[in-house]
């Protein structure tokens, strides 16, 4: 007797095999990219052997392996404060324990692209605090840099110690559903998230060893080496021993596990501001053997609260003086004050115009058309297409101030309307990608389903020029359906393997 | 050394030290007030005492609450207003370790982490009504593997120094404090019991319990017993605990730990170091207790240990730990 003849969408036998027991009834969601596997539910060839080593698991293993995973990073304090509780109650950011994988020939794509990007930002902070030869030549309008609330006249004229503006960055992407790699936004203040990637890691490979192995991925763990070289190589003496500090807003603030994490794995002192005062224009640290010299200061205290000289007066998080330091040329602040400027959602879709402009190439990585609704044309249309677009507030992050037209109710889009025309320059709108998915573990249900994910790879910045850690924050929403993965609106995270 | 950082493990080893001791006192209290002669009154009261928070627990829950030792025990091991319940203390340790996370080795961070998660987690609870004696226990060796795994896994430079001067000048102080209210009683009972001339021995045996009691809290029994050859008495167990020098819970070893830890922290031959007057004191003090042969007034110099203790500490913090600068905090008692 024959066979029968399977139907066009059931994945092969061998396919069936590779991706093993625990993904056997995993399935795409049609019309989007899922990062691991193809539609017809085969894994991507070069993720085969990998995924077959987690899926061979069961479903009460893998539940096992996930409360391990969770469990290891509670105990290891790898937590964020939750404000409200006064009994200072910690979580664990949701994690999820199956990996995304990136393939080697994706990767270089990404590391060529995102070094271009990235060099070419700097050089626009350069010219915006310079000579302004991009305005100058009409490449992007004057007014829309000018008036960024981020653009900050009075630095003008001023070089940062060591030539660097932007040491370290975190360009987030998503993947559309042809599998293309998308820059969603620039992150060039204080991008945060990188001791996620570390912990993640080391996690995963306590929890799942042979599919590590199996898959031979980079290794993230020299991020901390590689940060502590380039902040020193950019001193104002340029010392390989120069003096660093991480500077942290405290304990209460959110990202502290990152702060403290930074500086342990740097071996460099983790300080707050009271730790640090401005003498002569320069910086020093109260130790208790009388004060000390502090050339390189990784600040991760936002920019307004730096200095209450010169930001805001009300600052009890600031170093008097430490601006006047930074101009003199005496410290060098990573980043540098001013940056956002550059990472303005408004000047977003101006990007690809800085990169033929300042390095005569074509640029490498893919963007989101955005409408820019200082632009009279753009705006009519957007107030017009609102149930098409996403909204978003150029001076907002972390998932608020946003408007997701096709999700959104008739209230809030005539409430966006309103806003859009009462202040244009305020507003973006890019029409919604269909975001990439990855399985991710659904705890409740003890299944594996396909849930949206962007990426945020890091990239760090010196004298010599960029180098991308190969590797990154894999971020998910956790809901299903959802496009919003930002740990603030209940994203969780997975370790992202690159594989060599 | 960052002023604040040190702070920060200076009171990471005072809290983790007083959790401990803290740990230690209660189930002797209660193996005290099963063998002994004492009241309960007697024996219950003193913990309270010892720790400064007479006046706010009879506040509170009344006279007649300081002989019932359950809630002694309850409100010395859970009650988050007590600044000195165990529970409190272990809060403190765990907040004043993740201020200094950078400082400390990670396995320094996960056990502190892991006691304070155990602690503010159902499995405590659950211990502690199962289970008196090993809950204690329970708590008695967390602590000392935080303080085994401080030794050993970091570098032995100023913060492990910082922690470790916080941890004994502690320790003297609180077993300056126990042996104070322990002689106090002692003296009380003596007076209570002089009429009945008849009831010598009885009385011996109501001591020994005691005093045996007090070193089981010091884990010095061995110790006393290999010095004293067996010969238990109030003063053979004061003048061990007060002026040995090579048990580690014994004033004079914590106070000479101390000054030998200071003395790392600012080497007295560097000129110009901050810190000159903590020094003085803490040798001053350090020097007295190995001067001293006979323990003829006891009370006064167990007073004079608690007193200075905790003027030295006021010393390094305005000299060393950075309380005069400006916004700077300080922890209290």
């Amino acid at each position: 007797m024959a066979e029968p003849a399977l139907p066009a969408d059931t994945p092969s036998v061998s396919g069936m095999r590779a991706r093993g027991q625990l993904f056997a009834e995993y399935q795409p969601y049609p019309g989007t990219w899922d990062e691991l596997f193809l539609g017809n539910g085969s894994p991507r060839m070069p993720f085969r052997d990998a995924i077959g080593a987690i899926g061979a698991a069961t479903a009460e293993g893998f539940a096992r392996q996930q409360a391990l995973a969770e469990r290891s990073l509670l105990a290891q304090g790898v937590t964020f404060s939750v404000y409200a509780d006064d009994r200072g109650t910690e979580k664990i950011f949701p994690f999820c324990l199956v990996p995304r994988l990136i393939s080697a020939e994706d990767w270089s794509h990404l590391d060529r692209g995102l070094s271009q990007r990235v060099r070419a930002l700097g050089m626009f902070l350069d010219d915006i605090y310079g000579e302004q030869r991009i305005l100058a030549e009409g490449i992007i309008p004057r007014e829309l840099v000018l008036a960024s609330k981020q653009y900050m006249p009075i630095l003008r004229g001023i070089r940062p110690p060591g030539g660097v503006r932007v040491h370290i960055s975190g360009i987030d992407l998503i993947r559309d559903p042809e599998g293309r790699f998308r820059v969603l936004e620039d992150n060039l203040r204080t991008p945060s998230g990188v001791s996620y990637v570390l912990e993640n890691r080391a996690v995963t490979k306590r929890v799942l060893p042979r599919a590590f192995d199996l898959a031979r991925v980079h290794r993230v763990d020299s991020y901390p080496a590689q940060l502590a070289e380039t902040l020193r190589a950019c001193a104002p003496s340029g010392q390989s021993d120069s003096s660093l500090v991480v500077l942290t807003p405290g304990p209460y603030n959110s990202a502290y596990f990152e702060h403290s994490f930074l500086a342990r794995t740097m071996g460099v002192d983790l300080v707050q501001n009271v730790d640090l005062f401005v003498e002569d224009d320069r910086v020093w640290v109260r130790t208790t053997r009388g004060p000390r010299p502090v050339e390189v200061v990784y600040r991760r205290t936002d920019e307004a609260f730096l200095d209450p000289e010169v930001f805001r007066k009300d600052s009890m998080l600031g170093v008097p003086g430490i601006m006047r330091a930074w101009a003199k040329g005496n410290v060098t602040l990573a980043n540098a004050p001013g940056n956002g400027v550059a990472d303005d959602k408004a000047i977003y879709p101006f990007v690809h115009d800085m990169i033929r402009f300042y390095l005569s190439e074509e640029p490498i990585l893919a963007q989101v058309d955005t409408y820019v609704c200082a632009r009279e044309d753009d705006k009519n249309y957007v107030v017009e297409h609102l149930e098409e677009l996403v909204v978003k507030a150029v001076d907002e992050a972390g998932g608020y101030g946003m408007l997701m037209g096709p999700q959104s109710t008739a209230k809030q889009r005539a409430e966006f309307k309103e806003r859009v025309l009462a202040e244009p320059r305020k507003y973006i709108a890019q029409r919604r990608i269909e975001l990439s998915t990855c399985p991710t573990w659904i705890e409740d249900q003890n299944v594996m389903a396909p849930r949206r994910v962007d990426l945020r790879p890091y990239v760090l910045t010196g004298p010599k020029g960029p180098w991308v850690l190969p590797g990154g924050l894999t971020r998910t929403a956790l809901v299903e359906g959802s496009y919003v993965v930002n740990s603030s609106q209940g994203g969780g995270s997975k370790d992202t393997w690159v594989l060599k | 050394m960052i002023s604040r950082v040190a702070d920060h493990c200076f009171w990471l080893g005072r809290y983790l030290e007083r959790a401990e001791n803290t740990a230690r006192v209660l189930p002797v209290t209660l193996s005290l007030t099963l063998d002994s002669e004492l009241t309960a009154r007697q024996s219950w009261r003193p913990v309270i005492v010892v720790s400064g928070v007479e006046s706010s627990f009879v506040g509170r829950y009344g006279e007649a609450a300081t002989e019932d030792g359950e809630q002694v025990q309850r409100y010395m091991t859970w009650e988050r207003d007590n600044l000195t319940s165990i529970r409190s203390s272990i809060n403190a340790v765990r907040e004043n370790a993740r201020s200094i996370r950078e400082v400390l080795s990670l396995d320094v961070f996960q056990t502190v982490n892991e006691l304070w998660l155990w602690m503010n987690g159902d499995a405590a609870e659950e211990l502690w009504e199962a289970d008196r004696e090993g809950f204690y226990r329970h708590i008695r060796d967390a602590c000392l593997l935080v303080l085994g795994t401080v030794r050993n896994t970091m570098l032995h430079d100023l913060p492990l120094d910082f922690l470790w001067m916080g941890v004994v000048l502690e320790r003297a102080s609180q077993t300056a404090r126990i042996l104070d209210v322990q002689f106090q009683n002692e003296h009380g009972l003596r007076l209570a019991q002089l009429p009945a001339a008849d009831a010598v021995g009885a009385q011996s045996a109501v001591d020994d319990a005691v005093w045996l009691a007090l070193l089981r809290a010091c884990s010095g029994l061995e110790a006393f017993m290999q010095r004293f050859g067996g010969r238990v008495g109030g003063d053979a167990v004061a003048r061990f605990l007060v002026l040995e020098p090579k048990h580690p819970r014994a004033i004079r070893f914590c106070v000479h730990e101390g000054r030998e830890r200071f003395a790392r922290i600012r080497p007295p031959e560097v000129a110009g170091l901050p810190g000159a007057r903590s020094w003085q004191r803490l040798c001053a003090l350090d020097d007295r207790l190995a001067a001293t042969e006979s323990l003829d007034d006891v009370h006064a110099l167990l007073t004079h240990v608690v007193d200075e203790v905790a003027d030295i500490s006021n010393e390094i913090g305005g000299e060393l730990l950075g309380y005069g600068a400006p916004a700077g905090q300080s922890q209290s008692q």
